[in-house]
């Protein structure tokens, strides 16, 4: 990036505050792999603040990947990752984590409130439980996601789509600057997904960052104002307007134009 | 864990007489319950988080692998320091916990080769290091008191008779010297043994050792005749010190890490970006089960120990939707099969119920077979999950079904006239199950039957309505 010396010399003065150049997210060259297969290549991307991402990209791709590496869940074979222009390690309470929907038992002994108020277990210093505040807090988040209704039900008693929408709950009860979602609207019906965007697109209002692992090609355009494209490697990331073209959706997904066209319809 | 035991006797006769105390532990009813109480609650505590964690099976690998543990330590401990540990001994314990971490250890290094799955590694391990524990028992550790049915199903019955003696009072410990008068000298031959020769073989060289020579505990000297002061003791059965401390640390723990054992139960991923360490709580985990699986094996055998882990978990698991409620669940359901399981193997069903014959068994099987009925009542009688429950709720919606059917029939073709004859045409029922629909409907007052002629009525109406509305 051409703007690199200026954001480190930024993101010195550490994340808070409204500094709109400050990026929010910034790899640099990084690898991650599988059993020496690299599932992610040298990958380097700068999100700016406030943007609403979408990460597109095939199955296998290494969304996924590339997420959890941010996180630190899976070790990096290289390269460095930094949120507010701080190691993860130190900027743990400025990023929020909606999983894929799969990546836990629903049969847990846990009720939906519970679960959301484990968004703010990172605040609680080791002896503390979450009290009267915490599960005030994680209400509040369950109202805005409409699952208030369900506070005390048995996680397992809920359709894929509250089972999703628990999630975002939970990851907004923990008021993060940058978000970071795997396929929220995987398996959620046209409304719940209506509601999802209503609660990204807040989310953009109230200068968060959010990073939206995302499949349908179709909406892109609608919801995202950011775009990556990955394939293993970084194809191409921008402003959606730039980036979302039928050129680079072809290095994406390889194969032939007429599938492509077919998926991203006449958007681009 | 002598010194934990002193401060319990200490405690104790504080609580009660001396006397008391003694009848208390003396019973061996009593030393039993104990015992087998103080090894449910740890091991049902953990039991929860193990079964939750898809780790059932881990416990089960633990506590046949502490054995190993058990016999290196033993060996070290006798043959580079020439002490005789028993299994209270915290070199053992700490020896036995290490084996634990080693098994698992072991099993996730076969996992992570990618080549077998967590159940064969854990088959691949555990027989493994068990292996070795009998091959090393066999090989290095002579006349140590393991026969099979103390490995097998443990010791509990006799528990009480395996104490220490506690003095109660200022006594003085005896000391023994080689010029004491007391002392017993005598000769040993150096050389008999190894030159093969007689020690009347004028060859023979001997040495003078003094025999009784040491420190004896007041008891002891009592009891060897070095004093005539008759100390007052408590006796104090050591598994009941060795199970009680190991529920103080399994309590402990799980009430000091409670939220973070929760978090990387549900969701490793999220605690591991929160800041949290699922694997180092792991181990520290699976170090507690460790323990617990030690203090289990000297009293229920190492077979068994899986059951103290997870019946009352599951049991706990049918009944409640919290985790923190589970926890408790799990402990008392464990407590009162040990409890009962007592009573089963004297004979007498939940205490009362007396059984026919002759009836004198193993107790801690017994404490088994007493929380599998636990959990064979509530599977069955569960208000929310339970069969029975279930069962009774199918056959309520299946009979709301038929009824709501045949009250749509007569919605339906309103305008026409039906009597049985025609509506067994219609629907194609079997006439008996026909007359108990109907039967069913006129009782609740849903259909009126004038004359054989069946219609529905206002309340059919409304009930019909509301079977749709809840259906769409
Ligand atoms: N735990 C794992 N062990 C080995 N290989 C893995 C593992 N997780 C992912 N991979 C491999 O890494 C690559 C990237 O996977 P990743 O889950 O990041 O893809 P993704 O883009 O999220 O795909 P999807 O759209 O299907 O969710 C894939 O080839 C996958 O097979
Ligand atoms: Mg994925």
């Amino acid at each position: 990036m051409a703007h690199q010396g200026e954001h480190n010399r930024m993101t010195d003065n550490n994340g808070g505050g409204g500094n709109a150049a400050l990026l929010a997210l910034e790899i640099e060259d990084l690898t991650v792999a599988y059993h020496s297969k690299p599932a992610i290549w040298d990958v380097d991307l700068t999100v700016p603040q406030g943007v609403l991402m979408a990460l597109v990209g095939p199955n296998g791709a290494g969304k996924s990947t590339l997420i959890k590496a941010v996180l630190g869940l899976i070790p990096r074979a290289a390269g460095s990752v930094s949120v507010f222009g701080k190691p993860y390690e130190r900027a743990r309470d400025l990023v929020g984590y909606v999983p894929q929907r799969g990546s836990v038992d629903w049969d847990f002994p846990t009720t939906v409130l519970d679960v959301v108020t484990m968004g703010l277990y990172g605040g609680l210093g080791l002896l503390k439980r979450p009290g009267k505040r915490e599960r005030e807090l994680a209400m509040y988040a369950l109202e805005q996601v409409s699952l208030q209704d369900f506070a005390g039900r048995q996680i397992s008693q809920l359709s894929g789509g509250q089972q999703q929408r628990t999630f975002l709950a939970r990851a907004l009860v923990q008021d993060a600057r940058l978000y970071l979602m795997d396929e929220p609207f995987a398996a959620v019906d046209a409304v719940t997904e209506r509601a999802i965007v209503t609660i990204l697109k807040e989310l953009q209002h109230r200068q968060r960052t959010v990073v939206v692992v995302h499949h349908d090609l179709q909406t892109v355009t609608d919801y995202f104002d950011w775009t990556t494209l990955l394939n293993v490697e970084i194809v191409a990331s921008g402003p959606t307007d730039t980036t979302f073209t039928e050129e680079n959706l072809r290095k994406t997904y390889g194969g032939s134009i007429a599938t492509v066209n077919a998926i991203a319809g006449g958007d681009s | 864990m002598y010194g934990i035991e002193q401060l319990l006797v200490e405690l104790a006769t504080r609580l009660a007489s001396i006397e008391a105390v003694n009848a208390f532990f003396r019973d061996p009813r009593t030393t039993a319950r104990v015992v087998g109480v103080l090894i449910a609650i740890p091991a049902g505590m953990l039991g929860s988080f193990l079964l939750l964690r898809g780790m059932a099976l881990t416990s089960d690998a633990i506590s046949h692998t502490v054995l190993l543990g058990i016999v290196v330590a033993f060996i070290i401990m006798t043959r580079f320091f020439r002490m005789e540990p028993d299994l209270s001994s915290p070199w053992l314990i700490i020896g036995a916990a290490g084996a634990g971490v080693v098994t698992v250890i072991l099993t996730e290094l076969v996992q992570a080769s990618g080549l077998m799955k967590q159940d064969a590694a854990l088959g691949l391990a555990f027989p493994f290091l068990f292996a070795l524990a009998v091959i090393f028992v066999a090989r290095y550790v002579e006349n140590v008191h393991m026969d099979e049915d103390a490995v097998m199903v443990g010791e509990i019955g006799v528990a009480w008779a395996n104490t220490n003696s506690h003095p109660i009072g200022d006594y003085e410990s005896v000391v023994i010297t080689a010029d004491d008068p007391r002392a017993e000298i005598v000769r040993r031959c150096v050389n008999c043994v190894r030159d093969q020769i007689n020690p009347r073989d004028p060859a023979a060289e001997f040495i003078e050792v003094c025999s009784n020579c040491g420190e004896y505990s007041p008891g002891e000297a009592y009891r060897a005749g070095f004093t005539t002061v008759r100390p007052v003791l408590v006796y104090w059965p050591k598994s009941v010190t060795v199970a009680l401390v190991m529920a103080l640390v399994a309590s402990l723990f799980i009430a000091i890490f409670f939220k973070e054992l929760k978090i990387t139960t549900f969701d490793p991923e999220l605690a591991r970006s929160l800041g949290y360490r699922p694997t180092a709580l792991n181990y520290a985990l699976m170090v507690v089960v460790s323990l617990v699986a030690v203090g289990a094996f000297d009293a229920v055998g190492s077979i068994l120990v899986i059951a103290f882990f997870i019946i009352p978990a599951a049991t706990a698991y049918l009944l409640t939707n919290r985790l923190s409620r589970m926890v408790a669940l799990s402990a008392a359901l464990g407590s009162a099969g040990a409890f009962w399981g007592y009573d089963l193997a004297r004979g007498r069903l939940f205490g009362v119920l007396p059984l026919p014959g002759d009836w004198d068994t193993s107790i801690s099987a017994s404490m088994v077979i007493m929380m599998m009925v636990l959990f064979v009542v509530v599977l069955l009688a569960s208000p929310r999950s339970g069969l029975v429950a279930v069962w009774a709720r199918r056959r309520r919606q299946r009979r709301t079904f038929v009824d709501m059917v045949l009250l749509g029939h007569l919605d339906h073709h309103i305008n026409r006239v039906f009597s049985r004859e025609s509506l067994e045409a219609h629907i194609g029922w079997q006439p008996e199950k026909l007359a108990a629909v109907l039967d069913r409907l006129e009782r609740s007052g849903r259909i009126e039957i004038d004359a054989g002629r069946i219609n529905i009525s206002r309340r059919g109406h409304t009930s019909l309505a509301a079977f749709r509305a809840s259906t769409t």
